[in-house]
């Protein structure tokens, strides 16, 4: 057997491990992008594509989740504006936290202290505030990679 | 008018937006700097499309201004959609004339925010004739086979 690396792992197939063997990383990182606003859609998937993302978008939280259901396992991260009309960030990320694993980003052009802080008791691993800069997302994948060293480190524990 | 002669005209032009009048800010830029071969229309797109969604986002706020009974809440959520979408594209005016209009809702005014909708549709049609005016400039440029100057602005 040719073991090219001395610590004698096996890549395993762990529930997300898609992100593991690739070498590009994070190019290649599965994005799912929520807003409702056709600008900032627009503006969100160009900027996450040049950054060699992988971009899935949505203009309504509700077909966010049906999306997410279909595809378990499917993407690394969702983006979320905070304030939609039929489902907001909110909510969309307190069903994300119960049904599956997915670090969730949100962004609003609210900037309250208040909010901010909803945002961050409720479990999301960032607030943004727009104006979004591209050199942000460039940093995104760091959520992605330190949810995963958590996961393990619990996994091990227990 | 040759081609270096526009793309001066056009660099003096968009300078003018940045620096004199604030029109735009350095958020513009960076949709500029999102622009390459695979996607050369890309700042003409997103113009366009926040010119669409803007106008409606007015006329809504207009009828929502218009009622008997004032939805204030309504008023806020459109304002703050439009607030996103101009500081994402880098409508600098816009944006602040949004942020005066939203205090305003907060305090349930009438008469103020009836006075904001007017500023922030002032505003929005001026940056939506400068813009356009830019857009027309580059197009006649490469038209005539030239490329768009890079604008340097030390942001």
């Amino acid at each position: 057997m040719n073991s090219s690396n001395g610590n004698g792992s096996m890549s395993t197939a762990s529930s997300s491990g898609a992100w593991d063997g690739r070498d590009q990383f994070p190019a290649g990182l599965r994005v799912l992008v929520v807003d409702d606003d056709p600008t900032c859609l627009m503006i969100f998937e160009k900027m996450l594509k040049t950054c060699l993302y992988q971009v899935t978008k949505c203009n309504k939280a509700e077909t966010a989740l049906s999306v997410l259901r279909e595809h378990k396992n499917g993407f690394d991260i969702v983006i979320s504006d905070v304030h939609m009309p039929d489902m907001d960030g909110f909510e969309l990320l307190k069903h994300i936290d119960s049904e599956m694993d997915l670090p969730v980003i949100l962004i609003s052009a609210d900037a309250t202290k208040q909010i901010v802080m909803k945002g961050v008791t409720y479990g999301a691993c960032d607030y943004l505030i727009k104006p979004v800069r591209i050199e942000t997302l460039k940093n995104i994948w760091q959520h992605v990679v330190r949810k995963k060293a958590r996961n393990t480190l619990l996994e091990i524990k227990y | 008018m040759e081609v270096g002669q526009m793309q001066r005209r056009l660099v003096d032009y968009t300078k003018s937006l940045f620096m004199e009048k604030g029109f735009l800010d350095a958020q513009f830029l960076q949709l500029q700097q999102l622009q390459d071969e695979s996607n050369p229309d890309f700042v003409v797109e997103v113009v366009s499309l926040f010119f669409d969604d803007s106008e409606k986002l007015l006329n809504d706020l207009t009828m929502a201004l218009d009622q008997p009974n004032v939805d204030f809440k309504k008023v806020d959520a459109h304002v703050h959609q439009l607030k996103g979408s101009s500081s994402s594209i880098g409508a600098q005016r816009v944006k602040n004339a949004c942020i005066a209009f939203r205090s305003f809702c907060e305090e349930q005014n009438i008469d103020a925010t009836l006075r904001c909708l007017q500023q922030v549709k002032q505003e929005y049609y001026l940056v939506k004739n400068k813009l356009e005016t830019m857009l027309r400039l580059e197009q006649q440029i490469v038209a005539a086979g030239g490329s768009i100057p890079m604008i340097e602005l030390g942001f």
